[in-house]
């Protein structure tokens, strides 16, 4: 599976508007890209290429875009101009459910249904496979059972998702995105609102998920140092533009941090990995004027 | 990790897992409500001003015995029951379908102003001259009509819950008002047709009434389950529902005129019958746990038992005679109206995420 770049199309039922003859290389990009809520201009005229099989990670401060670019991204935001295309379509040019079975996403505050169970909810993903009418299907099962084992959540299945703590209810969901079965998976800030603990287990989720499968990942992060560490693509928004794109190493250094987050820093390599890490300077060494 | 401790009454040998015992519940509750259907119907078929025996009544019902049991059965206490049946399978839907589109407890179509729209589009009908068996189409395009009105006056790019449950009540405190208008102002002969818009009532149905009603509910019904797999995925959010490839708007659009449909037909057949939409989901999730299709079944089984028995009450057990059923079931919805206002409104049930 890790060769996805190599396979030709072979998804007998998505319609030719996907665009006939078109590599299925699952890389994103976005062509002069235009988003606003109402006036206000949040992201404005972006290009980009979101490397396809690997993990990109989506930094830069609040308020940055980089959650409204997620959402353009998976096509819950029109954009006001500019395209979003996978493997140069527009998405918004293929039908809803052929993107849904090429694309998940996990939204940063997703909405729990009063007391559904885990697998309900796991077995909801399985929508954009289904027809109207058709019935739950062996490969359903089958993806829902894979995707429960492989985030853990196998001996949480019967438990209604809103009694459980906030790491296995982001497993939970995460379930959910795996039994949807794409080749791409987005995140909205996966690690939000959990302890250090968890928030490692999510992201090891994730790396695994890249690792097996070959998946392209793209996640909206907070931290720098834990997008450094699991990103292969770094994308460093500021102001609704891009400040930088590239491979962490490459990329991340203490010019950027202060161009972009106004933090004064040292960046070192991660004693544990060798990636980038950001250390801010002390109080007084932050508050000296800098010439 | 167990469930919560429970009297081991009748306890099976091994412990039944979760989705177990709910399904369980789900078949023990639509088997009582089926049978109690069952009973109920018998009753509605054999009581009244003449009492027949249960096999004469159902011998009756398909056109055999005493030429004045036959007609008795069939074109009297038959199309009641019928319309009994109808009305509160569609109203405990409709009110469910609500209720989850948007994510409130207290969303019901008596609340929303579309009881009062079928009634008002009903009456109009009578008021033209029309046949009866148009009260129907009357209705629903009352009930359009109602939400349309309701769009216009709730929608602030976006619908929030507390200003489309206000403007719902406008809207149903000034169609019902046009209906009363209406009525005062009717000739005597049509104001006794009309009054049944006025409280809710199955007095005095008839087949040309009922049929239309009976077999555009149950296309109503049937779409509600088609479309059931949409309405779990809308439970998860416009973002999560429309990554997996769901039409958001035009899913909830499909939901909403069904809804719709539901309720304007079952006033068309009743007149604004209070309460039961708002009332049933809440008792079948009560016993049963989280909405599933199965539960959807049940609701249509509990609004229906809800309906007929209430209309059994008025019939035999009030001192009263002829007091229209939307008075019983006013009486028993108002205090489980509080009850949820009050539990809504207190802070325990107001979840962060």
């Amino acid at each position: 599976m890790t060769s996805k770049q190599l396979v030709p199309r072979q998804d007998a039922t998505a319609p030719a508007a996907e665009g006939a003859g078109a590599a299925r290389t699952d890389q994103l990009s976005t062509h002069g890209l235009d988003l606003r809520y109402g006036d206000r201009v949040v992201v404005g005229g972006l290009d980009l290429v979101l490397p396809g099989g690997a993990v990109t990670a989506i930094v830069g401060p609040n308020a940055c875009g980089k959650s409204t670019l997620l959402r353009a991204l998976t096509r819950l935001l029109t954009p006001a101009g500019g395209t979003v295309a996978l493997d140069g379509t527009d998405i918004h040019r293929m039908p809803a459910r052929a993107l849904a079975r090429r694309m998940g996403l996990l939204p940063q505050q997703p909405v729990t249904p009063e007391a559904i169970t885990v697998e309900a909810l796991v077995r909801l993903g399985r929508y954009p496979h289904q027809r109207l009418l058709s019935p739950w299907s062996k490969a359903d099962q089958a993806a829902v059972e894979s995707a429960l084992e492989r985030t853990g959540t196998t001996a949480l299945r019967e438990l209604p998702v809103d009694q459980l703590s906030g790491g296995q209810r982001q497993r939970a969901w995460i379930a959910l995105a795996l039994a949807q079965d794409t080749d791409l998976l987005l995140l909205d800030e996966p690690t939000t609102f959990l302890d250090l603990r968890h928030q490692l287990d999510v992201l090891d989720l994730v790396a695994e998920l890249h690792a097996e499968a070959g998946r392209t990942v793209v996640m909206v992060l907070h931290d720098l140092g834990q997008a450094a560490r699991y990103a292969d693509h770094l994308v460093v928004l500021k102001d609704g533009a891009l400040a930088a794109a590239g491979a962490p190493a490459d990329v991340l250094d203490a010019d950027l941090v202060r161009e972009v987050f106004d933090v004064d820093c040292r960046v070192i390599p991660d004693p544990e990995t060798g990636t980038p890490l950001v250390v801010p300077k002390t109080r007084a060494a932050r508050q000296k004027p800098s010439a | 990790m167990t469930t919560l401790a429970k009297p081991p009454t009748a306890a099976p040998a091994r412990p039944a897992s979760a989705p177990v015992r709910r399904r369980r519940r789900v078949l023990l509750l639509g088997a009582a409500a089926g049978l109690a259907l069952l009973a109920l119907s018998l009753v509605s078929l054999t009581q009244g001003q003449m009492d027949i025996a249960p096999t004469v009544a159902l011998r009756g019902l398909f056109g055999f015995g005493d030429q004045g049991d036959v007609f008795v059965v069939q074109e009297f206490r038959a199309p009641r029951l019928a319309a009994a049946l109808i009305a509160g399978a569609g109203l405990g839907v409709a009110g469910s379908v609500l209720q989850r589109l948007f994510r409130n407890p207290l969303a019901s179509p008596d609340v929303m102003g579309i009881t009062g729209g079928a009634s008002f589009g009903s009456v109009v009908v009578l008021a033209a001259g029309a046949s009866a068996s148009l009260i129907p189409l009357g209705a629903l395009g009352g009930g359009l009509l109602a939400a349309l009105l309701l769009g216009v006056f709730a929608w602030r790019s976006g619908l929030a819950v507390t200003r489309l449950v206000l403007v719902g009540l406008a809207v149903q405190a000034g169609l019902a008002a046009a209906v009363n208008l209406m009525v005062v102002r009717f000739p005597a002969e049509l104001a006794g047709a009309a009054l049944q818009w006025t409280t809710g009532s199955l007095y005095g149905r008839t087949w040309t009434e009922v049929g239309g009603a009976a077999a555009a509910t149950a296309v109503a019904l049937a779409a509600v389950f088609v479309l059931h797999r949409r309405l779990a995925v809308l439970d998860l959010g416009d973002d999560s529902a429309g990554a997996l490839g769901l039409r958001v708007s035009a899913a909830r659009l499909q939901l909403l005129l069904t809804a719709i449909a539901l309720a304007s037909l079952a006033a068309a057949l009743t007149g604004p019958v209070a309460f039961v939409a708002l009332a049933v989901p809440h008792l079948v999730r009560f016993v049963t746990g989280p909405p599933t299709a199965a539960t959807t079944v049940l609701t249509c089984l509990v609004g229906a038992v809800l309906l007929l028995s209430s209309d059994l009450v008025v019939q035999h057990l009030l001192p009263v005679e002829g007091l229209p059923v939307g008075v019983v079931t006013a009486t028993l919805g108002a205090p489980w109206l509080l009850v949820l206002m009050i539990r809504q409104s207190s802070p325990v049930n107001r979840r962060a995420s």
